[in-house]
Parts: C-alpha cells; structure tokens; sequence
C-alpha cells in the first residue's frame, strides 16, 4: 500500500493518532463494517510485489526464508505487509544465500526469467520502521495514522493470520526516484529479508494479495534440505534440482520457477473497494 | 497418466499449532483430487485423478494428526471389477460414512466407492446399472440419506446416455437404492419422474435425505439439474453454446416395500424459487413427523468447466488463475433455504445476499457449499466459495442473460464461514465477530456434543483449522503438512470441496 502520511511532526502526531484510536474503536463497536468510516478505505492504491527469489532451508525443525523482493509503486513510500508466526525472528539482512545457491547452481536467478528482466533497472530500497501488529486494532491504527489505509477483503486474510496467532509484520520503503504513473511505477528491490521459526514442516508463503497494480508474481524459489525431499510447491513447476553448500552445511536442493496470480483480482477498468461501481 | 507414484508419502505427520480438544479424537475424511500444473492442459474437474485422506487426531496439547493417504483406481482392477466404456469409479467428491465403512463419490460420474475404514482400503464399488456403448457412464447421488437410525443409506443411480443430434446428454434406468450398512444387503426400486417434471436430461441428484411422516419412510433428491452438451470432456478449451440449466425442483420418493417402481413427486413451493443447483443439504428429520431441510442454490452452470475467454473478454493465457476445466464460478450470489415440513404445515425461509465490501459482518451467499447443523440443533453452519469474477467464463454468462452478475459491477467475494440460527436462518450476529470467518477453505465439518462444538476446516495448502463453534474469530488448533499439495511434482491438490469427521 501506499502510505500517504510515512511521518508526522511531534504535536500533530498527537491529534491524528487520538482520531484513529477513535475510528478504530468505533470500527471495532460496528463489527469493522467500513460504510461508514469510509476514511478507512485505501485510496487508489498502486503498490505490489513483482517479482521474489527466496531460498527456503528447514532442517527438520527449523524453517528458514532468506529473500529479496522486487516492488512496484506510484508515490513516494509505501509499506509492506506480511503474515509471519508470532515465534519467529525476523531480520534485515543481505540476501548472501540467494548469490550463493546460483552461483553454485549457474543461475543468475530472477535475471533468467524474461518477464523479470522485461521490468528494466529496478533501484535499492531499504526496509525502516518495522513494526509488528498483534490484532486487526494495531493494523487499521497504524494504517489511519499514517493514511495507507485497508480494503475489508484484504484485512480479511490478515484477520486469519491473527485468529491463528500469527502477527503481522510490517515495513515502510521509499524509492529514491518516485513515480507518478502507473504506466512507469518505480521498480524496486530490498536489500534482503530473514525469517526463522520453528517448524517441523515445510511452510510456504501465502500468494500475495493484490494491490492494485500488477496482476501477477515472478517468483524464484529454492528448497534447501539435509536429505533428499520429496515436498513440492504448491502451484509452481520443478525447474532444477542439485546439491549446494551454504555456510559449510550441504544440502538437496529443489527450485520452482514461475508466475503466479495475486489473490483478490479483478476485472479490467472495476475499481477497488470503496469505490462505487 | 501414472496413478500412483511409489515415492509419494502414505503416512505423514502433520505439524501442530494450538492443541486438539478431546471431541476431536476420530478422524477427518477429505476426498481430494489432482490438477497438472501445466496450465494448457484441460482436465474436468470429476475426471481428475482421487486421492482421499484419513486424518487422524489425537486429543492433546500439540495432540497429533497423521494423515493417511490412498490413492484410489479408477477402473476398479485392484478390486476386481471393471468398466469397458469408462472408469468406473473417480471418488473425488463426496463422503459418507457409518461405522467401519466410507462410501466415497464424484460429483456427477461413475459410482461410489466402498472403503474400510480401519484398514484405509478399498472394498467394493456400489453398482447396480449396466453400462454399454451407447450408456458409457453412470450417475449418482453424492451425499446420501440416511434413515432415522443410521442403519440404512438412501441414493439414487442411473445411466448416462450419451448425446445426439438432437439430444443432451440423458438419464436412463433411474433406481433409487436402499443400503443396509449391517448386513451390506441392498434392495434397487425403479424410480418413474414426477409428471412435472419429466426431462431426463436434467435428472441429476447431488444430495438425498430421509424422512417418515405417520409411519412412512420417504426420500427427497434434489433434483440438481446440471445440463451436460456431452458426455466425453472437450478435446479442446474453445467456446461452445451452452443450454441453460432448468430451476432446480426437489423429487419426494414414498418407501414401499411391496413395490418394484416408486413415483416421484416434487416438493411444492421449490422449483418457484427459481434457484439453480441445488445441490447440498442437511436435514433434521427427527421424532419422525416431518422434516426441517436446510440446503443451498449454487447460482453456477454445474455442468460446465472454466475455460475460453472470461466475461471481460479476456483470453485464458492473460488469466493466470485460470486452470482450464475446473468447476466453473458462480454467475451470481446463491441463496441458503429453511423448508420446515412439520405435522402437515410447511414454512419456507431464505438467505440470499450479495458482497458488500462496506457491511462484510453480514456474510455474503456467493456459491454456497457445506452446509452443516450442530449437535445442539441451533446453529447452521455453511461455507460459501466466493467469486472470481476473471474465471467465469463469458461462453457460459451468456447462456444466462437475466441471471448473470454485470461484471462491471462485481469485484472479487472473499470465501466465507457463516454461522447462522437454524431456527429463523439469520446471520447469527455476534459483536466480536465471533459468527464469521472469511478467506476460510470451504470443505469444512462440525463436530463435537450439545457441551462442546468445533467448527474443522481443511485445504492441502491452508491446512486443518479448528475453531470453537461459539467463536470463529479465534483458532484451538492449525495444522499444517506439505504432503497434502501435490502429487509428485506435476501435480497440486486443488481445494477439496467437503469433509467428514467420525469418532474413533
């Protein structure tokens, strides 16, 4: 999404933040039906991942996503949204693994894919003010205070995550040179994310939801596991499998590459939520 | 296609988050299925590949669930039977269960598969029509009826005639088959049409139920009406002129013992509603003076598969969703009905709303599936699968004129999990959210005691979650297992649309 507000001067703060703690309580009493708080709704949103390459390592009792994101956006900071288990460390960090597995693999990763590269020169954003939120009254909260605001549908999917006990985890990301259109949206891409949590299995990421810009994902990811694995992704195709080393450890590797729709799509020319039609 | 891949996992754990309630000690049927990856391959959604799922759960904090998987065959070798114009069996559907046994169907095709249970094998294939080359296939009822004891299954079977220059696709030798699941022993009645409504192109029957009014046992089959151009899949995704499907009516069936042919009547008020595909139901037919029926209209083409250009023109290879022949989407939001019959006075009720994205605590009815009531007779629970608006193909809208959404008016509609009071079917509002879930796979169960009710749902992606019936806002348990997705690495496990508990 795109965050209108990314910073606010000290006493003004003071102001919008007692108004949104309002509207969310108000939101909360009206079971979060939007109608009548239509501030809430996001406004012509123009913000989505285009394209990831991530290395996936579970050990057996560990998972571990190292990753980098390409984004697209019209304006000038945007933050970014994703579901991660409430025992989970989440880092910024550069993505060295990612290198790694291609080199040792001969892959230039997301540069193989002509639909990525068709993206041209994407410029280095870094991830700041990364908050967590703990239940959908943190989420429309910051949301409001820094008027990147929600769609019911979209929330929804949070709220899962939530009713799970998951959190959510949250970035703010500026590009340096900003885009107007959404015929030109700046590209962009993070210095590098880092997950760990416990797990037993492997855990795929959910599809990113739609933010109103680009329909579908590139995505190039990687299974790093001690012993051979039998696990697939759940949409993409098998594109090579071999045996890498990271960090002195070796591992079995399988890697799927490519395109996937976003969740929540729509027609051409309907607008988003909040919108008459 | 290779069926089975010796390398695929039988038995695996499934990670648990939360804890599994004591009620839950049994196991969770899923009938799932398979789709290619390769998106440019056309593959009906009732001829894809079974794979069903025993998940049994141990009571505990994690607890454990261990999934266990057969993969079934479809020409019915591995149990000795066969059929020369088809498969036999393709048990991807629905499930029905009592005691040790599972009968497992598709939605339309072949006929149901009989499993043990404990041993998780198959047994036998429940056939009692003939096929030949002109009569290839058979059809069945997906969710049978059961008597007021459980001791006897209710469903009906026939033949599908292929189709002709000048006809669709028909139902020949329509039976209605009584199944005593103590001693196996069935009894087959001729079924004639009611005199209003005779076409045998439509005589399709997705779900049953039983009922006894002053002592005598009857079945109704919700004549769900799915209009098929032609028996075989298409040799190619191209548009084709579709046939509307017919409202959908209900057949009542009176039980007689000393006769070989029953006649069927329709239940009045139903087919003036107007619905399409009526299609699942749950019923309380207790104390035997009557029936209350809930069940659910899909508003969807049943008969029909994604595929050629969407509504907004667009052509398959723009749409990424798209899976060229799965179940196609609703062309507008369905509607849930209440039919009270109760010592000869009768009461219908209906639940039918659209998506508002600025009211989402109301629920929606977009393409309604499960439909469930708890063990304490207050609460109905459904699940609704939501609208894609980009994957409802624009060949099947057209057929369909007055009917379909204007998709330009339509947005995406969240799947949902809405609890309803099963006296009035109302939303049953809670102000914590406690009575909706969206983004919820729709295959869903409730399980539990009049004490202590839990509302299951499962996909292989979003794995199994379970919830308290009184408050759906907040997970016991999520357990999730990377086996349940694919099938090798050609093939992922599309979103199973129902499942079954039984206690252990």
């Amino acid at each position: 999404m795109v965050a209108r507000r990314p910073s606010v001067e000290g006493i003004e703060l003071i102001n919008i933040a007692r108004q949104a703690r309002r509207t969310v309580s108000q939101l909360q009493a009206s079971n979060w039906n939007f109608e009548k708080f239509p501030e809430v709704f996001a406004k012509n949103p123009a913000a989505d991942v285009l394209a990831k390459e991530i290395v996936h390592v579970h050990d057996g009792q560990t998972m571990t996503r190292i990753g980098r994101l390409y984004m697209g956006g019209v304006g000038t900071t945007f933050n970014l949204m994703g579901p991660i288990p409430s025992d989970s460390q989440f880092k910024v960090a550069p993505p060295t693994a990612l290198e790694e597995v291609n080199r040792q693999t001969g892959s230039r990763g997301l540069r193989d894919i002509k639909e990525f590269r068709a993206l041209g020169k994407a410029q280095p954003v870094e991830f700041f003010n990364y908050s967590l939120f703990y239940g959908m009254e943190d989420l429309v909260f910051w949301a409001l205070v820094h008027d990147a605001g929600v769609f019911p549908s979209g929330l929804e999917h949070m709220a899962r995550h939530f009713a799970a006990g998951n959190l959510i985890q949250n970035s703010l990301y500026s590009p340096s040179t900003p885009s107007r259109s959404k015929k030109a949206p700046a590209v962009m891409f993070s210095v590098g994310l880092n997950l760990t949590f416990p797990s037993k299995v492997v855990e795929w990421m959910d599809k990113p939801l739609y933010g109103g810009l680009v329909k579908e994902t590139i995505h190039v990811e990687s299974l790093l596991t001690p012993k051979p694995s039998r696990v697939s992704h759940p949409y993409l195709p098998l594109a090579n499998e071999g045996k890498v080393k990271l960090d002195g450890t070796s591992y079995y590797l399988k890697r799927f590459i490519g395109i996937t729709p976003k969740e929540g799509l729509r027609g051409p020319g309907v607008p988003e939520e909040g919108k008459p039609v | 296609m290779r069926q089975f891949a010796q390398s695929d996992p039988h038995v695996f754990d499934l990670y648990v988050r939360g804890s599994v309630p004591k009620v839950l000690e049994g196991s969770l049927i899923v009938a799932a299925s398979r789709r290619n990856k390769d998106k440019s391959v056309f593959s009906r959604w009732h001829d894809s590949q079974a794979d069903l799922f025993r998940i049994d759960l141990s009571a505990g904090k994690p607890g454990r669930i261990r999934a266990h998987l057969l993969t079934t065959d479809p020409s019915g070798k591995d149990i000795g039977v066969s059929n020369p114009h088809g498969y036999l069996t393709q048990p991807n559907h629905g499930i029905n269960v009592q005691g040790n046994s599972v009968w497992v169907t598709n939605l339309l095709f072949g006929a149901p598969l009989e499993i043990d249970l404990k041993q998780w094998k198959p047994r036998r294939v429940l056939r009692y029509v003939e096929t030949d080359a002109d009569r290839p296939q058979l059809s069945g009822t997906s969710h049978f009826a059961w008597s007021l004891d459980n001791r006897y299954a209710y469903f009906h079977q026939s033949l599908l005639e292929k189709e002709s220059d000048s006809n669709d696709v028909r139902a020949a030798q329509l039976r209605l088959i009584e199944m005593d699941t103590k001693t196996l022993g069935e009894r087959v009645w001729e079924i004639v049409p009611p005199p209003d409504d005779p076409a045998l192109e439509t005589a399709n029957f997705h779900s049953a139920f039983y009922f006894e009014e002053a002592g005598r046992g009857y079945v109704g089959l919700l004549r769900t009406g799915a209009r098929l151009e032609t028996l075989a899949p298409h040799n190619d995704s191209r548009e084709h002129m579709v046939r509307p499907m017919p409202a959908s009516t209900i057949w009542i069936v009176e039980i007689d013992r000393a006769a070989s042919t029953l006649k069927a009547s329709t239940l009045p008020d139903v087919e003036q509603l107007g619905g399409l595909a009526l299609s699942h139901l749950d019923v309380d037919s207790s104390g035997g003076n009557g029936f209350v029926l809930f069940a659910n209209y899909k508003q969807a083409d049943v008969a029909e598969e994604t595929h050629g250009k969407n509504i907004y023109g667009e052509n398959p290879e723009e749409i990424r969703e798209q899976y060229s022949g799965m179940t196609v989407e609703a062309l507008n939001y369905g509607m849930v009905i209440r039919y009270e019959r109760r010592d000869g006075r009768t009461s219908l009720r209906t639940f039918s709303r659209p998506y508002d994205p600025g009211n989402t605590s109301q629920g929606h009815s977009w393409l309604p599936i499960n439909i469930e009531i708890d063990s304490s007779g207050q609460h109905l629970f459904c699940t609704f699968s939501g609208f894609r608006p980009r994957l409802l193909p624009r060949h099947v809208a057209k057929a369909y004129p007055g009917l379909t959404v204007k998709p330009s008016a339509i947005r995406y509609v969240p799947p949902l999990l809405l609890r309803f009071n099963a006296s009035t079917l109302e939303v049953d509002h809670d102000r914590k959210r406690g009575h909706l879930s969206y983004a919820e796979p729709i295959a869903m169960t409730v399980v539990g005691n009049k004490a202590e009710s839990y509302v299951c749902t499962f996909s292989p992606e979003i794995g199994l979650r379970v919830y308290p019936a009184d408050d759906l806002s907040s997970m016991v348990c999520h357990a999730v297992a990377p086996e349940f997705m694919n099938w090798g690495e050609t093939h992922f496990r599309p979103d199973p649309a129902h499942m079954q508990f039984t206690e252990r």
